[in-house]
């Protein structure tokens, strides 16, 4: 048999935890596949792979039934160091898995500590299939994001383990360094045979490069098919609040029947057929608001020091104005400085030199206290923004600062509409992901600001809680004056923003509509920027303008079939 | 109240972190962070125990003027320098005017004198010592001189840790700040806003607390599939771990130099 991995019954109920998170689960991976785990945000994805290097149920000691083989061991009888040789584990927050403080001693850890005596080389090696072999001497603290991810997979590559199992290896990368990653992935399952299994929300990579699909729900295995399978059973993955890529669920929507695309190529091939007469559709450009201004930044700029005492420039010479009204979106790769941007409107960050002012004030002569009763900055991560020990204590943290009256009922409405009201004397630090996220959401609306920013909110979600989101956002457009996101989710900004501004090593080199950005190839590859597949199907057929949401792809659809009806 | 706020700027958690850092980590180019732990173990139990048995003027300002021209060589942080300068004239100045209250006279002011000159020489090798020592070569050196892996292993880890800790705190902080209401009234000689500032500053242990707590948890886990508990009662690992260690010519010069230059000085010292 060729089985590396093989669950059987398995059911794991979490200390202090009524629930089981895993029931009765039963499913095996072969040597050489690249499967992706589905499901929605606290379905047990997490839990489950938590199985595979035996931290469940050697380090989470709830109830565990039930047998997990991996490599021919019992994962059971073996303790974690023995199984780590044979499955390498990337963690959500990776960051808390380097250990060192600089490249090559954090890769080299591992295979030092078991006592490997070619331990550099190792290290090296590890590196270098990671593409890091350029930073061995560096500190971990100046790598960035994507560098530290791939970082902590060369701390476990460096025991040459047959298995990796990584838990949302791009939740918090650019599109273009999340395609680096993958293409790193792909060259170890190919030509280094390593058995690779994701956690993944992003069905778009999953078309592109894994080989089968996981479906949890529940706790429960659900099925498990080859990709392409699995990807057109839409309704049962919208169902379970995952998105099925783009072009899978515009071929569905149009009903043609068929096998359906799942990725761009596929895409490409069913739908050129209909699309042979090219035409130009006129569409509305938004009107570009010009009112009262909300926030201005005016030559500002800002450093940070390194370690080496060297300065480090984030922003250069910004000078931008944002109108009351508007929905700006952010984008750009990582460390452009969007998010050093966002927080020198909150007063976090003062500029180094220029000035931003915010609803007329600069923020020069404001302390981050009186800005928050203005503008409501809410963290990427969102386990940042809990201060106090149950969720509701920390959405009634600003009100109760400000002595408002019936602040009660306020949170009572406020839990209720990010469903927090059965989770409300929760610690927010213990929840799901998604839950986290609406906490830290919830937080937010209860400072009813006139400026929102929000940085990469759609990290990590499944398809209810980012509709929960968008909603959000429309629920407070009447107060709110300006709604600003740092994101790397370009389906967020094809569907919400009226003024996208990109971001790159620290300038901004576009301010304009989407619609513009999306057919600008070239400024997008320049900033790292990959569009939403529907808006790369529209350039391969050749639509212009392209299409930038399901639903105006298939009014164009629409609209070219009826032509072809009419010729007819 | 500009300037005060100026060096609040200065002083932020930010610029501490990477004080410290700078402390810890990089200054592992020098001459002296290129020589052994051991070497630099001996030299330290000379230069760190041996003053408080010299009464000596002559041979104690000889060992000052050592210790602050290796202090140099280390290129250690001006901020670490300034706190012991501090230190060192609170302590002394302290002392003078307890000795003057309580009816002493300037008498003093030369035994006075030669206590600070015996701290500012073991202050100034501990940091010559510690400050060229990355954590990962203090702790392999720790265990060339037989300290249990556990211990050695902390204080890399500690050190590791550290930096975290400070951004964290910085966060927590801050998230008071963004999400709190400062006093309106900042009363006489801002005491309302000191005072806010000390309760957010203290407050700010205990989320602090609850998700380091959460993070080492994976940090816990990740170690354990690295084998660091395996590495503890694994011979070859510490076999390994200490073969990165050797004495070269630099070690032999450095000690010779050192051993010359005490020999003169107490020479010196004990004909004039």
């Amino acid at each position: 048999m060729n089985n590396v991995i093989d669950v059987q019954n398995v059911t794991f109920t979490y200390p202090g935890e009524t629930r089981p998170s895993l029931r009765n689960m039963s499913f095996s991976v072969q040597k050489g596949e690249f499967l992706a785990v589905i499901g929605g945000n606290g379905s047990g994805k997490s839990t489950l792979c938590k199985l595979f290097n035996g931290l469940i149920p050697h380090y989470y000691t709830g109830d565990f039934e039930g047998s997990v083989i991996v490599n021919g061991l019992q994962a059971a009888d073996s303790s974690v160091a023995d199984l780590s040789s044979h499955v390498g584990y990337v963690y959500q927050d990776f960051e808390n898995q380097l250990v060192q403080a600089r490249v090559l001693e954090d890769a080299a850890f591992a295979p030092l500590h078991f006592g490997f005596p070619d331990y550099e080389e190792r290290a090296r090696q590890a590196l270098s299939l990671v593409e890091l072999d350029q930073c061995e001497d560096e500190f971990i603290w100046q790598l960035s994001g994507g560098q530290k991810h791939l970082l902590a997979l060369a701390g476990c590559l460096s025991l040459q383990p047959d298995i990796l199992v990584l838990d949302e290896p791009i939740a918090q990368l650019d599109p273009h360094h999340a395609r680096k990653m993958y293409k790193i992935l792909e060259t170890l399952n190919k030509q280094h045979g390593k058995t690779i299994i994701v956690i993944e929300h992003h069905t778009e990579f999953i078309a592109d490069y894994c080989s089968s699909v996981l479906l949890v729900d529940e706790g429960k295995a659900v099925w498990k098919k080859p990709v392409k399978e699995a990807l057109t059973a839409v309704d049962e993955l919208t169902k379970r609040g995952i998105y099925p890529p783009q072009v899978t669920q515009a071929a569905r929507e149009l009903g043609l029947g068929g096998m359906l695309p799942v990725t761009l190529e596929e895409a490409d091939e069913y739908f050129k057929a209909l699309f042979l007469e090219k035409r130009a559709p006129l569409e509305n450009k938004p009107n570009e608001i010009e009112g009262e201004p909300a926030a201005r930044f005016e030559n500002a700029e800002f450093f940070y020091k390194t370690i080496n005492r060297t300065v480090t420039p984030v922003l250069k010479d910004i000078t931008v104005t944002f109108y009351k009204g508007e929905k700006v979106a952010l984008v750009g790769n990582n460390g452009a400085g969007k998010s050093t941007l966002l927080r020198l409107l909150t007063g976090f960050r003062k500029p180094a030199g220029g000035s931003v002012s915010v609803l007329g004030q600069t923020t020069a002569g404001l302390t981050p206290e009186q800005l928050a009763d203005k503008v409501t900055y809410i963290y990427q991560n969102p386990e940042q923004m809990f201060i106090e020990d149950s969720v509701r204590k920390d959405v009634e943290f600003f009100l109760k600062a400000r002595r408002i009256k019936d602040f009660e009922s306020r949170v009572d409405r406020i839990l209720e509409q990010f469903h927090l009201t059965d989770l409300q004397h929760k610690d927010s630090r213990l929840m799901s992901g998604g839950q986290q996220r609406r906490a830290s959401l919830a937080i937010g609306a209860a400072m009813n600001p006139a400026i929102i920013l929000l940085d990469e909110p759609t990290a990590n979600l499944d398809i209810a809680t980012r509709k929960q989101l968008t909603g959000f956002i429309d629920q407070l457009k009447e107060h709110t004056e300006l709604v600003m996101i740092a994101t790397h989710d370009m389906q967020l900004v094809s569907e919400w923003a009226t003024r996208v501004i990109v971001m790159h090593e620290g300038g901004i080199i576009y301010d304009g509509s989407k619609e513009e950005l999306f057919s600008n190839m070239f400024l997008m590859k320049k900033a790292g920027l990959v569009p939403p597949q529907i808006v790369e199907l529209s350039h391969r057929l050749g639509l212009f303008p392209a299409a930038y949401s399901i639903d105006s792809f298939i009014n164009l659809y629409r609209e070219a079939e009826s032509w072809i009806t009419q010729k007819i | 109240m500009d300037y005060a706020k100026n060096m609040m700027d200065k002083l932020s958690i930010e610029q501490a972190k990477i004080e410290l850092l700078n402390t810890a980590y990089a200054n592992d180019r020098t001459a002296i962070a290129r020589l052994d732990p051991r070497t630099l173990f001996l030299w330290y139990a000379f230069f760190g125990i041996a003053p408080w048995f010299i009464h000596n003027t002559i041979i104690l300002a000889g060992l000052l003027a050592f210790t602050v021209t290796t202090t140099i060589m280390t290129k250690v942080s001006r901020l670490i320098l300034l706190i012991l300068i501090l230190g060192l004239l609170g302590q002394g100045g302290y002392l003078l005017i307890a000795s003057l209250f309580f009816g002493g006279d300037l008498a003093v002011l030369q035994p006075l004198l030669l206590l600070t000159v015996k701290l500012a020489v073991i202050s100034l090798a501990s940091i010559t010592v510690f400050c060229s020592m990355s954590p990962e070569k203090l702790s392999i050196g720790l265990l060339s001189i037989g300290v249990p892996g556990q211990v050695s292993f902390s204080i890399s880890y500690g050190y590791r840790m550290l930096p975290v800790l400070l951004e964290e705190y910085n966060h927590v902080f801050m998230c008071y700040r963004l999400r709190g209401k400062a006093p309106e009234k900042k009363g006489l000689l801002y005491w309302r806003m000191a005072a806010y500032f000390v309760k957010l500053s203290v407050i700010s242990f205990y989320p602090l607390l609850l998700s380091t707590a959460k993070r080492a948890r994976t940090t816990v886990e990740a170690l354990e599939t690295k084998g660091s508990k395996n590495a503890f009662t694994n011979p070859a690992v510490k076999k390994l771990k200490l073969s990165s260690l050797r004495m070269g010519g630099q070690d032999y010069f450095f000690l010779a130099i050192s051993f010359t230059f005490i020999t003169a000085l107490f020479l010196l010292g004990h004909y004039y």
